[in-house]
């Protein structure tokens, strides 16, 4: 039997002498950036096309890369659904996109999109990124991992749903319900970039050109 | 088993590793299962040569007799470890450029630089080329030292 032992200080240990690594972690947008890909049409459960710039709202488009599978994306799902109707409402535009390849894991398939979307009682597209080029854009790497943009179209939050995946009831730090908040009320997002433990995105194989 | 810092620190300084492969996967994370069996044959194959691999797991406390159970069933017999502290500290204390995305790997030189990073599944190419700069890293220093 092998034997379990916390970590973290190890980790610290380790990490303050990092160098430069050799890795092919995608170029995340940054806060400011442009949201890219704003006119690719990409398929809604509703069975209709939609772009990013037909979701955005007049205050600015929340963007979620998501799926079904992933643990971490059920554990947020509800919260994910009551931040994005509630946005909407505030004049805040939202999209979740779902890039991973479901061959990798058919529960990520679009007819299941269709039931999870309709279960969790989305207000908001939820569509299928059909070559994962819109992941590939934005850099996401994860599900869920969210993106908010300005009116202006400028990044203005990126990062995770909030600190307790686990328990909603417990959260202390609800990030994205936040900074949609703040954006909606015309103030500055409180805390802008936040990270959380997450599915790695199934990009699909890149198609040649 | 909780262990205070100052002892984690210690148990840090005292590592001669030529090499360290740090992997953090979870129970429920379907790639990091899959990936498994490649870290385990490649830190069989380069152990003589200075290799420690540290698997962490990201699991919940309460995940706990699930994670023994895999480590057991994949063989596993040295003492792993479980992540336990807030997930963005975690995570930026490993690599700033981690979305937080599991599995993820990282390799270390035997000075403690980070050679390596990345997200998603491990490909062995891209391991075992990390792998062999890290334990070169290590050679030309021996080499160069008095």
């Amino acid at each position: 039997m092998s034997s379990i032992r916390l970590l973290i200080p190890l980790f610290v240990a380790i990490a303050t002498s990092t160098a430069a690594a050799d890795d092919p972690t995608p170029k995340t947008l940054g806060l400011g950036d442009l949201a890219p890909m704003r006119q690719v049409s990409l398929k809604n459960v509703d069975g209709r096309q939609i772009t990013i710039a037909e979701a955005a709202g007049k205050k600015g488009t929340l963007i979620v890369f998501s799926c079904n599978h992933c643990p971490w994306v059920k554990m947020w799902q509800k919260r994910i659904a009551r931040i994005g109707n509630a946005a909407i409402g505030q004049g805040v535009g939202v999209i979740a996109i779902n890039s991973n390849d479901p061959s990798e894991f058919p529960e990520d398939g679009f007819d299941e999109m269709k039931v999870r979307a309709k279960q969790l009682g989305l207000r908001f597209p939820y569509v299928v990124d059909e070559t994962s080029e819109v992941a590939r854009a934005f850099g996401a790497a994860r599900t869920p991992e969210a993106f908010l943009f300005d009116a202006e179209g400028k990044l203005v939050y990126h990062g995770t749903i909030d600190d307790n995946a686990r328990d909603g009831r417990a959260v202390k730090q609800p990030w994205l319900k936040q900074a949609v908040e703040a954006l909606a009320a015309g103030r500055a997002v409180p805390t802008a970039e936040t990270k959380a433990l997450g599915c790695s995105i199934k990009l699909r194989e890149k198609t040649a050109s | 088993m909780p262990a205070p810092a100052r002892e984690i620190l210690a148990l840090a300084s005292r590592r001669r590793a030529r090499a360290t492969l740090v992997n953090v996967w979870a129970t429920w994370c379907v790639p990091c299962r899959e990936e498994f069996p490649l870290l385990l044959r490649l830190a069989r194959e380069y152990e003589p040569r200075g290799l420690e691999l540290l698997l962490v797991s990201a699991d919940f406390d309460d995940r706990l007799p699930a994670v023994r159970r895999f480590l057991a069933a994949q063989g596993v017999t040295d003492t792993s470890y479980l992540k336990a502290e807030d997930d963005m500290s975690f995570i930026d204390a490993l690599s700033p450029r981690w979305s937080g995305a599991l599995p993820a790997t990282f390799v270390y030189d035997g000075a403690g630089r980070q050679i390596a990073f990345w997200e998603g599944k491990a490909d062995e190419a891209r391991l075992r080329k990390s792998l062999e700069e890290a334990l070169a890293k290590r050679s030309s220093m021996e080499d160069s030292s008095p």
